[in-house]
């Protein structure tokens, strides 16, 4: 294909170097790694956990920004300039970013585990300055989709979120040292708020409306019900961050309602993606998905149960866990699982030649044994939250080391293959 | 025409298939229906506006191969055959 370069252009500037979305990918399957191996130290704390230093609060954030975060900026910086159909504004950045987001998000856990204040402090020093880089990067990008105006319209949403739940965590490690806050929970729990549904949801919802359709081959999702959704999501987490902040369970009750609503839309508009597919096989990773919007739902009910005054047995903890690990982490390690295959074939057939297959990239094993590992380790852990079981959430979280394992040695051969073809 | 996305013409070259001015991802959903059509054997011609990226991995899984080709201005354009 050596007429491309005389027509392209642009066009491949588009696609970064494989390099900068596979090193986030396989940094987030390194900690998926490290947080449940930070749950089974803790897991006699989990049950009744209420905040504070210590093994739980480290897999919690290994979970959250090493994971989560780390994929969702992995598949951003991939994703947005071929979507946008914009050549990415400082690809450099994000190299910078992961040397400074990665070891960063390390150093904090590890000052978590016995509220060490030089590493609180250099760790989210680091984290504040690779998220500020994301935010950037991000909104250059942003800025260029005036085509995708609902997919635009979570992004913005998700950076607001973002300076939000840093300005929050970094008023936390401040209050871990110097004790100023009268009342921690409020902070802590607008800043939950605002890093799981405001930054990491909105980025899950708004991909949605590219990836499964991509995935799935699907006709264009229509604009106005994304509009709607959209809205309500918005709508949702502003009003969850002002019950958090008032410490009104009125509040809140109305937020979970209201997402129950943002998703009852979202979940319309998967379902009128699926409805006009062309892809009949969708294989384990939609089977992940499908799991993690059941996963949604059962969480939105749970915190308004909580928030209404039903005795949920540690009910705040169940609710954080099926967010976290329940919803977003079996998400986005179906989405995972799906891309970085899709991903190494397009980078292949980039490089001219014969392209590697998906099919040879990817490796069933070890993905299956994620997936039975992954839902052993959601049921274990959630019955041992509300039973108030260490055993079982000791068990659950072994299950999930297993798993993440697995996903680690499938994201290894994938790059191994890529590396090769 | 067959209602789906695209515009859809035979020419002495082969099938023609206009994917300019769709949305993310019905470019690629309006080829590879045109490509999964009982007895198609191409040559497919594509008409784009950017090289299509994400449709390779599609392509291969599905045993056929692209050229660029050169086309109209702001076009890019593909020749798509069955891999033999």
């Amino acid at each position: 294909m050596t007429l491309a370069a005389a027509f392209l252009g642009d066009a491949r500037e588009r696609l970064l170097p494989a390099s900068i979305p596979f090193r986030y990918f396989a940094a987030a399957a390194g900690f998926h790694v490290m947080a449940w191996l930070a749950l089974v130290a803790g897991a006699d704390d989990l049950p009744g956990f209420g905040g504070g230093p210590g093994p739980v609060l480290a897999a919690l954030h290994l979970l959250a920004l090493g994971v989560l975060v780390m994929t969702a900026m992995g598949a951003s910086y991939q994703l947005l300039p071929v979507a946008t159909r914009r050549p990415m504004p400082h690809a450099g950045l994000a190299r910078t970013g992961f040397w400074l987001f990665a070891p960063a998000t390390a150093v904090l856990s590890l000052g978590m585990l016995d509220a060490n204040p030089a590493a609180l402090h250099s760790g989210a020093g680091g984290l504040a300055v690779g998220l500020l880089i994301f935010a950037i990067v991000t909104a250059a990008n942003l800025r260029r989709a005036p085509a995708m105006p609902v997919m635009a319209g979570h992004g913005w949403g998700a950076l607001a979120a973002l300076v939000g739940f840093a300005g929050l965590g970094l008023v936390l490690i401040a209050d871990f040292s110097t004790g100023f806050l009268a009342d921690r929970q409020p902070v802590v729990t607008a800043h939950m708020v605002l890093a799981a549904f405001g930054f990491m949801g909105l980025l899950a919802f708004g991909f949605s409306h590219i990836l499964i359709p991509m995935f799935v081959l699907s006709r264009t999702l229509p604009v106005w019900p994304g509009r709607l959704e959209l809205g309500l999501a918005l709508l949702a987490v502003m009003l969850a961050v002002i019950g958090a902040l008032r410490a009104s369970n009125m509040v809140l009750a109305i937020a979970a309602t209201t997402g129950l609503g943002a998703s009852a839309a979202y979940l319309w508009l998967m379902r009128a993606a699926f409805a006009t597919r062309m892809r009949k096989r969708l294989g384990l990773s939609f089977v992940l998905v499908r799991l993690s919007w059941g996963l949604l739902i059962a969480a939105l009910l749970t915190g308004l149960a909580i928030a209404a005054g039903a005795p949920v047995p540690n009910g705040a903890t169940l609710f954080g866990f099926l967010v976290l690990a329940g919803w977003l982490l079996t998400f986005l390690m179906g989405i995972l699982q799906r891309i970085m295959p899709f991903l190494a074939s397009m980078h292949a057939a980039g490089r001219g030649g014969r392209p590697a297959l998906m099919s040879e990239l990817t490796a069933r094993t070890p993905l299956a044994i994620h997936a039975a590992c992954h839902v052993c380790a959601l049921v274990l852990c959630g019955a041992g939250i509300v039973l108030g079981a260490p055993l079982a959430v000791r068990l659950g979280a072994l299950a999930g080391l297993a798993g993440s394992i697995a996903f680690a040695l499938f994201a290894g051969l994938v790059m191994l293959r890529l590396r090769k073809s | 025409m067959n209602g789906g996305p695209g515009k859809f013409w035979r020419a002495d070259d082969g099938v023609h298939v206009d994917v300019r001015g769709l949305q993310p991802p019905e470019p690629m959903v309006a080829i590879l229906a045109r490509l999964e059509r009982p007895g198609e054997q191409g040559p497919v011609i594509v008409h784009h506006f950017r090289e299509p990226v994400m449709l390779y991995p599609e392509l291969a899984e599905r045993g056929w191969t692209w050229d660029i080709v050169a086309g109209d201005p702001g076009e890019v354009r593909l020749v798509l055959r069955r891999a033999k």
